[in-house]
């Protein structure tokens, strides 16, 4: 058995409805890496994610994670995968009825097996760590989207995950509030150790942020490459991503 | 100022605020029952403007789609109910003669109305506070309003209208099955003879006329109820989903209230005996 | 052609009941297996204890006097004409005991509980919580739908319980106020004609009727998909299921416990 990635995807292939999104995606992550997937929208960035965590069935094709085969796992057989590989959601799904400490003590009670009061001690440092502090009793309903976002983290944090993946978290935030996004993302990974993949299409984010970015396009890892390398690439379809242009090679589909 | 007010004042206050909050929803529920009734006038008067096809459509979507759940239900209460009817007979009086004219009284003038109106109310009830009161948050009642054209008008008096219609024509379905399957229950279980149960002359004009009327006040009841709690819906979907359940809950305790209270003015009626 | 049409409605919806029955078959068999051993909760099912509760009593409590009174008013007569007034009592509370109060109080309950059941859990899902939740390593049906269950089905016990006393009440006073019988022939006529059995038998319908309501009103808010307008009709599933599962089951425990 050769020695696999942290986390591997082999020949993942998954289609919705007859209609094939991923069609044979290899993927290898290293431990500790921030490692960015982009692409455009459906190409089946937030699916490869989904899948690690147990959300969607692949068709055909492998995962692993930390020598395990994790694909063939069925809900019961993920919770201790989701133990270690924890998921910041695109509307960060905070629980609407609890205030942002009861969100976050929730995951601490269960796991921790912490008391309630406890745990709600300890949530509260937590959002504080988040710069969350005076926040800390109010309603994700009360909160902007960047407040939730990073509440959600800390809520995800809990866990003590090895891997996070963030599912679009810039995405419909202003520029300074993705930019601490940005820097909550690269501090997880440089003082805890986690290994990071996010989903994006934010172009500060990816130059500023990733290790690696994997370029998703027809359902295969089109380009795997540094963010420089990735900017410098002769490839038209690259390059008309990266650039940002209406037309050109890329086939979108839908339009 | 003093000190916070006093246990007897708060207690009051604890108690008046829900009479008062009663009272205010009371007099708007009259409120869109006038409206309708005003709405029926203004269509079906002099140069109203009805549109066509919307009291057949409504007639559709309540009957129609309630037929299977209501003869489903009232066949099964129905034979519960004369089990529960023949024990109570034979163990009280002995003999079971007079359990097909009692049974018939109760499925014409009482359960066959007011059970099929509750099953109506869950199924029609929740479906129009829906539709009324996602109208209401999407504002598209403000729209119609701005288009000249009165929601009660347009949303509730057609439903109104064909609420009735439909309520006493499964009431008239519902109460017959009801009557049928118990018949069948008393015959296979009791050995009472179909022949003294199945007797047209049992009918009595009181019952039905009793039975019609309630059935003609649940079916105008549900409408309003629903359409009430539809028109105070606010805010989001969730709003919406809080419009629903008090439609369903309203519309179920309105038909049994408006039941107990058809049931004594009969009593009074008929001096006392049913 | 109508009748293929027909048939075809008529298969296509068989087809849709059996997917919905077996669901719930499905989500009963994961609540009883997170019941044994015994592994929830404890703070979210004191939560909708608490809530249920509060929630459903004034209704409850309404609706079975004036359904106490009714049977008052239905059975009276027919007994006085009889000339055994002294029955009356028993007459209407036979009837409050074993079927009207559990079955009224039952779709009360549907109407009030349920129904907000499905919505909350319905927008939960809609939202992704319900996600949320799993990703977090938490089990949904643990965390959430086995305190809801259980609540569901304490609270309606209790409330009937409640209720039958508050219809004998009701019934008590309408046959004084509108029958001129008085309150110690309707104690009497109570406490010495209706036997615990009468009084258990409503227990037990209320208590699957608690569980009907309970697992129909979660299967249905956690089966979601639409967005808000998915919430809207999952709620009316929940509640017209809900009613008759209540029938259904009032059959077969009438039978049963014959």
């Amino acid at each position: 058995m050769t020695a696999r990635a942290f986390v591997e995807f082999i020949g993942v292939e998954k289609a919705f409805a007859g209609k094939p999104v991923l069609r044979g995606m290899d993927l290898a992550i290293g431990k500790g890496e921030i490692l960015y997937i982009i692409g455009t929208s459906g190409v089946g960035k937030s699916v490869t994610i989904k899948h690690l965590v147990g959300f969607l069935p692949i068709d055909r094709g492998e995962i692993w994670f930390d020598g395990q085969r994790v694909d063939q796992l069925d809900e019961r057989g993920f919770y201790p995968v989701r133990r270690r590989v924890g998921m910041v959601f695109q509307n960060a799904t905070l629980f609407d009825a609890m205030t942002l400490t009861e969100n976050v003590a929730l995951p601490l009670r269960k796991h921790q097996g912490l008391g309630w009061k406890a745990a709600l001690a300890d949530a509260r440092r937590r959002l504080a760590q988040v710069y969350l502090a005076d926040f800390a009793d109010r309603y994700p309903a009360e909160l902007s989207d960047g407040m939730r976002k990073r509440a959600a983290i800390a809520r995800t944090l809990t866990l003590a995950p090895e891997v996070v993946l963030f599912d679009e978290p810039t995405t419909g935030l202003d520029p300074v509030n993705a930019r601490r996004i940005d820097r909550l993302i690269r501090e997880l990974s440089r003082s805890l150790g986690v290994t990071a993949v996010v989903v994006s299409h934010d172009l500060p984010s990816i130059m500023a942020v990733a290790d690696r970015v994997a370029f998703l396009y027809q359902g295969r890892v089109h380009a795997l490459a540094t963010p420089t390398a990735l900017a410098a690439s002769a490839d038209p379809i690259v390059q008309q991503f990266i650039a940002g242009r209406s037309s050109g090679p890329m086939e979108t589909p839908g339009f | 100022m003093s000190a916070a007010p006093s246990l007897p004042v708060r207690a009051l206050a604890a108690l008046g605020r829900p009479v008062v909050a009663a009272a205010r929803a009371t007099l708007e529920l009259w409120g869109v029952l006038i409206g309708t009734l005003a709405g029926i006038i203004r269509s079906y008067g002099k140069g109203g403007r009805r549109p066509r096809g919307a009291v057949l459509a409504q007639m559709y979507a309540i009957g129609n789609r309630s037929l299977v759940f209501v003869a489903v239900t009232l066949g099964f209460i129905g034979m519960v109910m004369m089990y529960q009817a023949c024990l109570q007979f034979s163990r009280a009086i002995g003999d079971l003669s007079q359990v097909g004219l009692q049974f018939l009284r109760l499925v014409v003038s009482d359960f066959g109305p007011t059970l099929t109106a509750m099953m109506l109310a869950t199924r029609v009830g929740a479906g129009i506070a829906a539709e009324i009161g996602s109208m209401k948050v999407t504002e598209q009642l403000d729209a119609l309003r701005m288009s000249g054209v009165l929601p009660i008008d347009y949303l509730l008096v057609p439903r109104f209208l064909a609420s009735i219609v439909m309520t006493v024509a499964l009431t008239i379905l519902g109460a017959a099955i009801m009557y049928g399957a118990g018949g069948l229950t008393a015959w296979l279980s009791f050995g009472v003879n179909p022949r003294t149960f199945f007797d047209p002359a049992m009918v009595q004009p009181r019952h039905l006329a009793l039975g019609l009327i309630k059935a003609v006040t649940y079916g105008a009841a549900i409408p309003i109820v629903s359409g009430f709690c539809g028109l105070r819906a606010r805010g989001s979907s969730e709003g919406v989903g809080w419009a629903t359940t008090a439609a369903v809950v309203g519309s179920s305790f309105a038909v049994i209230a408006l039941d107990f209270a058809l049931s004594v003015g009969a009593l009074w009626l008929f001096g006392g005996d049913l | 052609m109508i009748g293929e049409r027909t048939l075809t409605l008529l298969g296509a919806r068989a087809i849709a009941v059996t997917r919905e029955v077996g669901g719930i078959a499905l989500m009963t068999g994961q609540v009883l297996r997170a019941l044994l051993p015994p592994r929830l909760d404890g703070r979210e099912l004191v939560r909708n204890l608490h809530r249920m509760g509060n929630r459903s009593l004034p209704i409850v409590a309404l609706t079975a006097f004036f359904a106490g009174g009714l049977m008052v008013v239905q059975s009276a007569p027919f007994v006085k004409r009889l000339g055994a007034t002294s029955l009356a009592g028993w007459a209407a509370g036979y009837a409050v005991l074993r079927e009207i109060g559990p079955i009224l109080i039952g779709l009360m309950f549907s109407g009030r509980v349920g129904a907000n059941n499905t919505a909350e859990l319905g927008t939960m899902t809609v939202t992704e919580q319900l996600d949320g939740l799993r990703a977090l390593a938490i089990d949904p049906i643990r965390y959430l739908i086995v305190p809801r269950v259980l609540a569901m089905l304490i609270m309606l016990t209790a409330l009937t319980i409640i209720g039958d006393l508050v219809a004998l009440v009701g019934a008590a006073v309408v046959a004084y106020l509108v029958l001129d019988i008085d309150w110690r022939t309707m104690y009497f006529s109570f406490a010495d004609n209706l036997t615990p059995h009468d009084f258990f038998h409503g227990v037990y319908k209320s208590v699957a009727f608690g569980a009907a309501i309970a697992l129909t009103s979660c299967y249905f808010g956690v089966t979601v998909k639409g967005g808000a307008v998915g919430v809207g009709r999952a709620v009316n599933a929940a509640v017209v299921a809900a009613a008759v599962s209540i029938m259904l089951l009032d059959f077969f425990i009438t039978y049963a416990t014959a």
